[in-house]
């Protein structure tokens, strides 16, 4: 214990600095923020100079000019496939190029044709394709309102916040000294764009009095105090060799007052407006013992935000990886009810509507404006440019025993153990950072795991398998192999100074690699095969935590932003490095299996497009009552942005859940996606099993209730990888004219067709749970009894309680036969769940493959419809082409809400017909029909009569 | 020919009885006796025969699919020929790992099992006369500790008595030293008191001082013997006048003993006029080099000295005695077989930590570095309820960093040598310890090991 004991207290008392906020930057403490944020809504500076315009048949590209400085900028507007606008806009000639996000895009977006409506003198009209969108390009000042009919569905630049500091020279070089007069000074300025036949611009510069210019350079020696070319932060400091480079842009949203998204933060679904407090930011932290419902920035980042109204959902896609911090503001907030009937009433409302601005350090403005209409195109939208969820392997969705640590092989066998003496199923079991010899990732710990793959081999007898953590910092150790790679191939990070970055983390003094070296990714890709990665095999798969990357003695325990990746600073990209992490570890996965088999990664910081790589969990939470609640917002909010693999430690990992808690806590990760147990190294164990007999009985229970749900997630997470539609969803989603869901985060659905609305309150009594959809009925999952759809429903709970409701109209299936491990659980039958609808009909899906494989892409899966209409539920082969054989079969059919038949026809495909059994409870309206028997892959139908 | 129809008879029986008991134990086979229809054995449901074990869950309680894996619940009865049987969740009956040792669990799965029950069955009895035998020599090996046990523990209450006894002896003594000690003091204070005031003393002090004068030895002071031995404090070279001396003698020219103590000797005595030539300070000074007050003064001095040895002496007893009691009133099992234990160590090395455990005493970590951590102090036994001696609690060990104090559980369990066998640290700073020791062997778990083995 001592030596662990020791770099724990070093490693905390690093990490107290984390504790507070105070180690934290607020937007004040942040330079750029802090000087964009002082600039006010007004008119803007800028300009179109619509002489620039040139448009082809898919581009529109203009100058825009900022009167106070001269400094143009080139805007290029798209009109992409799927009903979005690109809008780019980039200096017209940087000093040098500024940087562009690669690799988060899975392509360039395909562009759709545009066309000139009209043009005057203050500005141009285009036409959006063909339902009637518009974008007003006005000219003076520069703005874009995108109309759709007489409708202004956004406005950019209407609040006059576009800002972009041009890249400059420094003032006390010596090359600035030598043209050091105000008149040379702008002699330079007009050098830069000497190329550029400007009229407009010399007449400007004839009419304006010299003092403009005067003013200009003033501006900036004020602002050269701000941090412009150097800031400090604690003892930190940041060099800024390129001086500032921020850019800024506002958007308005009229007509909503609900905006969700950009992830990560520990906050409700819907985001507030920040005036009077900071922005929401964007910089992947290490934040030790986060603090809840605040807009200060976590793990990770997706600058993508949703906008929601009854009538439309749009979304705004700020591609920029850089420190990002978004401003919310709204004319309705605070404004009570009462005031805004008030406000209707005497007709004297102003329609509502939500500003957003962004700010990021540097970098472009790349904004991808989805126009929805509705929250699934949005989703649709979002996912054509930054694709869908990875398909995870089927035992990746169910149940992971985590711990920081099992200590040994003896201590896995005998967790691994426990699981079957008590009955309860599980996949993975997981190793943290103590499995390694001393913190340097792909080896074992020589004495604690001396045999690393007899211990694995153990695992795969019993159908299951193991994750062992590989974390992005590598130890500076000349005696270890990966460190002599990384450091003789240059791999590394680079300081300011051009040497290799180091830090501390877990093993001391550690290099971290650049990910953002494609090179870097493919030789990291490699070291994952089974001769490389000493002691893995086929069952072990990865865990990237730390990749924020976490610095403990960096800036806000992260890299500094004057490191260097190539021709980049760190500052330009901070935001993707845990994305290039987890990419090139799953990449490692796919390959040592030659391509073969899924991988699965879980990340703790990631960016725009890493759904594509695999799970997330939202981080070092705290066995609290109100972080089991913050888990439903937070993971809801990253399903939005296309993240749906989520999940939070399940028991919370600071900190010792009471025994209530951490039953409430299994309740609850049974229904959302990624379902894991974790806990800190200084807290008790808490396998399931050490809480008494009750309390064992209550985890086993949600464990297999996941268990036997796992076929419903397994179809929605397909679902997930072939749309982007998000697994976990808030009410809205599905109910997006139900303003009483918007602001909902206490429950959410499972896919369409699930409700769950769990028990976050210490002693509950009872929830109360809101079922929308008006005409629309519910199904007690547990008890089959019907409830109408629009209503608030009192639900008395006592500990056994987990409250979830079928809507009708929907056909679930399960497996009932729930094993030790869901691999164990293949070719189990299904039990269908029908659900029936007011007007007594019902649909659902089936879809079976392998479970572990890409073969699904060489169309070996079994994809079918079910549904139910007239009294005949029939399965429908919804992937013709496609081919799979499954030893499945349907063992019982139950239909909620159903009348008694007097006979039940099944017909297969063959023709034959059978009658089958049936069993009818009158009290709850439940046929059951008994072994109807068919393959789960065949078509039949089931008449009832 | 007739032979072979009885033997497929029986054969076809066999079969016919097998698909339909799979799963159940000889004591259940009267529940699922062959007729037109089962009733599930909670009495919850009549259903037709065939439905037993036809891969469907009919009855609630499970008790229709003893033999496969279609009630949720349910549990499947492996004989296991050769070996013991037992019961399996009907969930792990053909999930393609093999769980009874006679593979009837996986009837129909791709998992090939084998038959290992017979070797299963060796094994397993190899490890019974081993554990057996361990627990034969175990119970012996406790049988003489128990009777060391007696022993050590008579040893122990002979101990206490003699100490007692010494401490009695002691106190006697000790109330004697403090009588003489008391004594003592009071002749000193007494003696003193004499030089001071009283006769004897006096008497004496005045006539040596008369002595002293009486220069020609005739029993009477002159005023020429007081002129040659008395001069004045403040200027001792000045010899008295005659006037001066016959003011000194009380007015006369010369004086007995008896005049002398009241005149002349009081003056002396008095110090702040006159004093005797070649003196410092006052007659009564004498009195130090009085032999009978220094005699005095050294007894009480000696006494004390005494005294204070035999308090010590009776303290260290007495502390001796309660350290004793304290570890007598100890828990050291039914037959006090665990007395032994008590001023043992033992020492188990674990990677780069020694741990040492002092049975009723303390557990040590001690690392390569060679700094010493404490694990936790004897607490209480922790064990079952049948078995409270099962377990050892040690508490309020050093506290973690940030984090609640270290604690041990030690659990004994039943070997022929007395060793530490393993240390865990399941969670930061919580210790478990395996111990084995003969006085853990209990005859009862070997009737216990018997019934649950076979």
């Amino acid at each position: 214990m001592a030596p662990v004991l020791l770099l724990w207290l070093a490693v905390c008392l690093s990490g107290t600095w984390a504790v507070d906020r105070g180690n934290f930057k607020t937007c004040d403490q942040s330079a750029f923020c802090k000087r964009q944020r002082a600039l006010k809504p007004g008119q803007s500076p800028y300009r179109a100079l619509l002489e620039t315009l040139e448009l082809t048949n898919t581009r529109l590209t203009l100058q825009l000019i900022n009167d106070n400085n001269k400094v143009r900028l080139l805007l290029e507007l798209y009109r992409l496939q799927g009903n979005m606008t690109r809008v780019k806009i980039n200096e017209l000639k940087p000093l040098k190029p500024r940087y562009e996000v690669p690799d988060v895009l899975i392509q360039e977006p395909p562009t759709e044709p545009m066309s000139l409506l009209s043009q005057d003198e203050n500005g141009v009209v285009l036409s959006l394709g063909a339902e009637s969108q518009r974008v007003i390009v006005s000219a003076r000042p520069f703005r874009l309102d995108i109309m759709e009919g007489r409708e202004v569905l956004m406005s950019v630049n209407s609040r006059g916040l576009l800002a972009f500091e041009h890249l400059r020279m420094r003032k006390d070089t010596f090359s600035y000294k030598v043209t050091s007069t105000v008149a040379s000074v702008w002699d330079n300025i007009k050098w830069v764009f000497s190329s550029q036949a400007d009229p407009e611009a010399e007449k400007k510069e004839e009419a304006d009095p010299a003092n403009q210019a005067e003013e200009a350079v003033n501006e900036e020696e004020e602002k050269v105090e701000d941090g412009m070319w150097e800031e400090t932060f604690k003892s930190h400091s940041d060099s800024k060799p390129n001086g500032p480079s921020a850019v800024s842009l506002d958007f308005s949203l009229p007509g909503v007052e609900h905006v969700y998204g950009i992830p990560e933060h520990a906050d409700t679904l819907k985001l507030k407006t920040t005036d009077g407090g900071d922005p929401y930011r964007l910089y992947n932290l290490d934040v030790f013992q986060y603090e809840l419902y605040n807009p200060m920035a976590l793990y990770g980042a997706v600058p993508v935000m949703l906008a929601h109204n009854a009538q439309r959902t749009t979304g705004i896609f700020w591609l920029n990886a850089a420190e990002t911090w978004v401003d919310i503001s709204s004319n309705t907030a605070g404004k009570t009810v009462f005031g805004k009937m008030l406000d209707y009433v005497q007709g004297s409302s102003e329609t509502p509507q939500t500003d957003v601005r962004w700010i990021s350090e540097s970098g472009i403005i790349d904004v991808f404006v989805m126009l929805g209409p509705k929250p699934q195109d949005v989703f649709s939208q979002y996912a054509s440019l930054t694709g869908t969820q990875a398909f995870p392997p089927l035992s990746a969705l169910a149940y992971h025993q985590c711990r920081w640590n099992y200590n040994d092989q003896e201590d896995v066998q005998a967790v691994d153990a426990g699981f079957d003496q008590h009955d309860i199923p599980y996949d993975f079991i997981w190793l943290d950072i103590e499995h390694t010899d001393g913190k340097r990732y792909f080896t074992w710990d020589p004495h604690k795991f001396a045999t690393p793959r007899d211990m694995l081999q153990g695992i795969m007898d019993k159908k299951r398998k193991m994750v062992a953590i590989v974390d992005p910092h590598i130890k500076v150790d000349s005696n270890y192999k990966i460190h002599n790679e990384i450091r003789s191939r240059g791999y590394y990070i680079k300081n300011k100074d051009g040497g290799d970055y180091e830090g501390w983390c877990w093993p001391g003094n550690a290099g971290y690699p650049d990910f953002t070296n494609p090179e870097m990714r493919a030789w990291w890709a490699s070291m994952f095969a089974y001769d490389q990665y000493e002691g893995s095999m086929e069952n072990l798969y990865t865990w990237n935590d730390m990749n924020e990357p976490s610095v403990f003695n960096g800036p806000e325990v992260t890299m500094h932003k004057d490191a260097v990746h190539g021709a980049w600073e760190h500052r330009d990209l901070h935001n993707l490095y845990g994305f290039y992490v987890q990419m090139a570890t799953a990449e490692g996965l796919v390959q040592r299996s030659g391509g073969v088999e899924r991988p699965f990664v879980l990340t703790r910081a990631f960016f725009a497009g890493s759904q594509r790589y695999g799970a997330v969990w939202t981080g070092d939470n705290a066995a609290e009552w109100d972080h089991l609640k913050i888990s439903i917002p937070m993971c809801l909010s990253l399903g939005l942005v296309g993240v749906s693999f989520c999940g939070a430690d399940v028991g919370g990992f600071f900190k010792t859940p009471s025994s209530e808690l951490l039953v409430r806590w299994y309740q609850t990760g049974a229904y959302q996606p990624f379902f894991r147990a974790h806990a800190h190294l200084d807290t008790p164990r808490r396998e399931p099993w050490l809480f008494g007999p009750e309390n064992t009985a209550l985890i086993r229970e949600a464990v297999r209730q996941r268990y036997a749900l796992l076929p419903y997630w397994y179809q929605l997470f397909y679902h997930a990888y072939r749309t982007g539609h998000p697994v976990m969803r808030p009410l809205w989603v599905e109910y997006p004219q139900d303003t009483a869901t918007f602001a909902m985060d206490d429950q959410f659905l499972i896919g369409r067709d699930l409700l769950v609305h769990p028990v976050t309150e210490e002693g509950a009594r009872g929830i109360t749970a809101y079922l929308p959809g008006k005409g629309e009925v519910w199904f007690d999952v547990h008890t089959f009894q019907k409830h109408n759809g629009a209503q608030n429903l009192y639900v008395p709970v006592t500990m056994s309680s987990i409250p979830v409701y079928q809507r009708g109209g929907s056909i679930i299936p399960r497996k009932i036969r729930v094993r030790r491990s869901s691999t164990c659980m293949e070719h189990d039958p299904y039990t269908l769940y029908v659900a029936l609808s007011p007007q007594r009909t019902a649909e659902g899906e089936l879809y079976i493959d392998d479970g572990h494989t890409f073969n699904f892409n060489k169309k070996e899966f079994i994809h079918r419809r079910l549904s139910f209409a007239n009294n005949v539920l029939s399965s429908i082969n919804l992937a013709p082409d496609a081919q799979f054989s499954t030893q499945s079969w349907i063992e019982r059919i139950l239909i909620l809400g159903a009348s008694k038949p007097s006979k039940v026809t099944l017909k297969t495909a063959d023709g034959q017909e059978s009658q089958l059994e049936f069993d009818f409870d009158a009290s709850m309206s439940v046929l059951t029909l008994r072994k109807p028997g068919m393959n789960a892959g065949a078509d039949w139908t089931v008449v009832l009569q | 020919m007739r032979r072979h129809i009885i033997m497929a008879v029986v054969f076809w029986s066999v079969c016919v009885d097998s698909r339909k008991i799979r799963g159940i134990s000889l004591s259940y086979k009267r529940f699922y006796r062959e007729r037109k229809s089962f009733l599930c054995i909670d009495g919850s449901k009549m259903i037709p025969f065939e439905q037993v074990n036809d891969d469907y869950c009919d009855c609630e309680d499970g008790s229709d699919e003893p033999g496969t894996a279609a009630c949720p619940g349910g549990r499947f009865y492996c004989s296991n020929l050769g070996f013991r049987p037992h019961y399996i969740p009907s969930s792990r009956v053909n999930d393609g790992i093999c769980d009874c040792c006679d593979a009837s669990d996986e009837y129909n799965s791709h998992a090939h099992c084998q038959n290992s029950c017979r070797n299963l069955g060796q094994r397993e009895r190899a490890d019974v006369e081993g554990q057996m035998r361990t627990l034969d020599e175990g119970l012996r090996l406790k049988q003489q500790l128990i009777e060391e046990g007696v022993l050590l523990w008579r040893e122990k209450q002979a101990q206490l008595r003699d100490l007692q006894q010494v401490a009695e002896d002691l106190q006697i003594k000790l109330e004697e030293h403090r009588r003489r000690k008391h004594e003592a003091d009071r002749l000193k204070e007494q003696t003193l008191k004499a030089g001071d005031r009283g006769h004897r003393h006096q008497n004496r002090t005045v006539t040596s001082i008369f002595q002293i004068l009486d220069s020609n030895k005739d029993g009477r002071i002159t005023v020429n013997e007081v002129q040659a031995k008395v001069a004045f404090i403040q200027d001792e070279e000045r010899s008295l006048s005659e006037d001066e001396a016959v003011a000194l003698l009380g007015g006369g020219h010369e004086m007995d003993l008896s005049m002398f103590q009241l005149t002349l000797w009081d003056s002396l005595r008095a110090g702040d006029s006159v004093k005797i030539k070649g003196t410092y300070g006052v007659p009564a000074s004498l009195a130090d080099e009085d032999p009978n007050i220094e005699a005095a003064e050294r007894d009480a001095v000696r006494e004390d000295t005494d005294l204070k040895k035999v308090e010590e002496a009776y303290e260290t007893v007495n502390m001796e005695i309660s350290d004793l009691r304290n570890k007598l009133t100890i828990d050291y099992g039914t037959d006090r077989e665990f007395l032994f234990l008590n001023s043992q160590c033992y020492q188990l090395k674990v990677y780069e930590y020694t741990y040492t455990l002092c049975p009723f005493n303390q557990v040590t970590q001690k690392s390569a570095v060679g700094t010493e951590v404490s694990l936790g102090k004897w607490g209480t036994w922790a064990g079952t309820p049948e078995n409270q001696y099962s377990r050892m609690r040690y508490e309020s060990g050093e506290p973690c960093w940030q984090g609640p104090t270290r604690n041990t559980m030690v659990t004994l369990t039943c070997g022929t040598e007395t060793a530490l066998r393993s240390v865990k640290e399941p969670s930061k700073c919580q210790y478990i310890v395996d111990f084995q020791t003969p006085v853990a062997c209990q005859p009862v778990l070997k009737q216990q090991g018997i019934h649950s083995e076979l």
